[in-house]
């Protein structure tokens, strides 16, 4: 097998293996989706402005998952290995320990993948989920959006001295973004105060602008998210390209 | 022909100077083994040899290589396990051999290595459930993968039962057979002097000594001690007029005369003498300076040894 191959299909595993991480990515989601969509159903409502409420809460819970998998699953893993000197072990054999970043990097967004496909086949099944976008630019957004969310967890996991305070800092970004972002409350919900902090978080953005490619309106209408994103993105990588320590 | 060549190597982390000037040769096919008391240098001179660590001065030649410039084609022909290596989370023990399998060019099938040190009924295991023998024959399963001219040990045998070091031992003296250099670093000297052709002293980051061991031991200049039990209390002249030894103790107590001396010969001298003179005696006995009392010697006695 290919060399970069066999050490992600490894590092998947791993992935797999870490209850956390299939926790948070796979059966949460799927929870909140369950419970809320037994609780407002997804028939057009007022309260959602007319919309299904599923239909509107999904793409934001595709925005959790990427949350999950690149904010808190991705550094802690990565910031584990390097206390434990496991990719010091690796730099002494051909290996690379960016091949091993690199199948971090990869085997989360597969996990991420998974966790939306299963999101979404759940919700047409249970919920006969309506999708009024364009897929092909769904699925674009959905990457940008993923790259901007992991540039964050690669700054993390750079900078990070040792795992706790990886998880320190993971929850520090994480937790308000769950529940300030609209990711699993609509934002509409808040009063003005916590708009006002939620605006800060670069995931509220995201799930803006997911949400509304879900809904079919026109990428012009996002400019400020894009760029707000795209800075995301420069200024993390820029960051982690510098600051990153392997040891 | 030397495989490994060290020349003035230097590394110091901010004030302290881990390792001071060090220059050394590994041959072709030795085992080489560094000793040191925790602390000496021995590790840091491990990683800087094997480009873990960067150095500040000096350089490192393995098989004409210089370790600064080509580093990744070192890793192609060395085989290393270092001090208590973790492995990621929940990987198998397949899995890591795989992982490691697909890095080298040439590599061993892992599976004979896996047979050859009695692990394949641990294949399916997760690695954090070995035991620590088991641990540590993985780590060398690993190092020798690639099937490296060359192999690093880093105090394999630290911690663990002697059962399982005995095991090692036999390992490691099996590598040299199948012609793979082996650099060791052990703080145990009996190891050392059962396993290594050659080695090194150092302690606080300077080399002290380096020879093979009975060498090291009559540099250090130790005196062995020859006993024996006689009621004749009268020998005390004889002994040091015959030239064997000036330093002769007797004690009344126990009618042992003790003789100190750094002379090989000195235990047939001894004898003949007593026998020539026909005197009446028992136990006569030798006990020779061991690595332990010249390496307490070398290094001024202020080092701890375990």
């Amino acid at each position: 097998m290919n060399k970069r191959l066999m050490i992600i299909s490894i590092e998947f595993k791993l992935l797999l293996r870490n209850y956390m991480n299939m926790f948070f990515a796979l059966f949460f989601p799927v929870m909140m989706l369950l419970l809320f969509g037994e609780m407002y159903g997804n028939e057009p409502s007022e309260f959602f402005n007319g919309r299904g409420g599923m239909d509107v809460m999904v793409p934001s819970y595709i925005c959790m998952i990427v949350a999950v998998t690149g904010i808190m699953s991705l550094p802690l893993t990565v910031a584990q290995y390097r206390e434990r000197k496991i990719l010091k072990r690796f730099k002494a054999t051909p290996i690379k320990q960016s091949d091993i970043l690199l199948a971090q990097i990869i085997s989360n967004l597969l996990l991420t993948l998974v966790g939306i496909g299963l999101l979404l086949t759940i919700g047409k099944i249970r919920f006969n989920l309506h999708f009024y976008g364009n897929p092909i630019l769904a699925i674009i957004v959905l990457l940008f959006i993923i790259l901007s969310v992991f540039a964050i967890g690669l700054l993390v996991s750079g900078v990070a001295s040792n795992g706790k305070s990886a998880t320190a800092i993971s929850y520090i970004i994480y937790f308000p973004m769950l529940f300030l972002s609209g990711a699993t409350m609509p934002i509409e919900m808040f009063p003005a105060s916590l708009k006002k902090i939620s605006n800060v978080l670069p995931l509220t953005h995201a799930v803006k602008l997911f949400k509304g490619i879900w809904f079919g309106e026109s990428l012009f209408d996002f400019t400020k998210e894009i760029v707000i994103l795209l800075i995301v993105i420069i200024v993390c990588m820029t960051l982690a390209i510098k600051m990153f320590k392997w040891e | 022909m030397n495989v490994i060549e060290i020349s003035n190597l230097s590394k110091s982390y901010k004030k302290l100077k881990a390792v001071n000037n060090i220059s050394l040769s590994i041959k072709q096919g030795e085992i080489f083994g560094m000793l040191g008391p925790n602390g000496a240098g021995k590790t840091t001179t491990i990683e800087c040899v094997t480009g873990l660590k960067d150095y500040d001065s000096g350089s490192v030649h393995i098989h004409g290589i210089d370790v600064k410039k080509e580093l990744q084609k070192v890793y192609e022909i060395i085989g290393l396990q270092l001090q208590e290596t973790i492995y990621q989370d929940k990987i198998k023990v397949s899995e890591i051999c795989q992982l490691f399998h697909n890095a080298y060019k040439n590599p061993i099938p892992y599976i004979d290595l896996i047979q050859r040190f009695g692990l394949e009924f641990k294949l399916n295991s997760y690695v954090q459930k070995l035991s620590g023998g088991q641990r540590q024959k993985l780590s060398i399963i690993l190092a020798l993968i690639g099937n490296p001219k060359l192999v690093f040990l880093d105090e394999l045998t630290t911690g663990l039962d002697p059962e399982a070091r005995r095991d090692m031992w036999a390992i490691i003296k099996g590598l040299r057979d199948e012609g793979r250099t082996v650099f060791m670093t052990t703080h145990y000297m009996e190891e050392a002097e059962y396993l290594c052709d050659r080695i090194c002293l150092i302690n606080n980051g300077e080399l002290i000594a380096c020879d093979n061991v009975q060498s090291i031991i009559s540099q250090s200049g130790i005196e062995s001690e020859i006993t024996f039990i006689s009621k004749n209390n009268d020998l005390k002249q004889s002994i040091v007029e015959s030239g064997i030894s000036s330093n002769v103790i007797y004690n009344a107590l126990n009618n042992t005369y003790t003789i100190y001396s750094a002379e090989d010969k000195c235990i047939a001298r001894t004898a003949l003498l007593l026998e020539s003179m026909g005197i009446d005696y028992s136990k006569l006995s030798i006990k020779r300076s061991t690595l332990d009392d010249a390496f307490i010697k070398l290094t001024g006695g202020n080092c701890k040894n375990e």
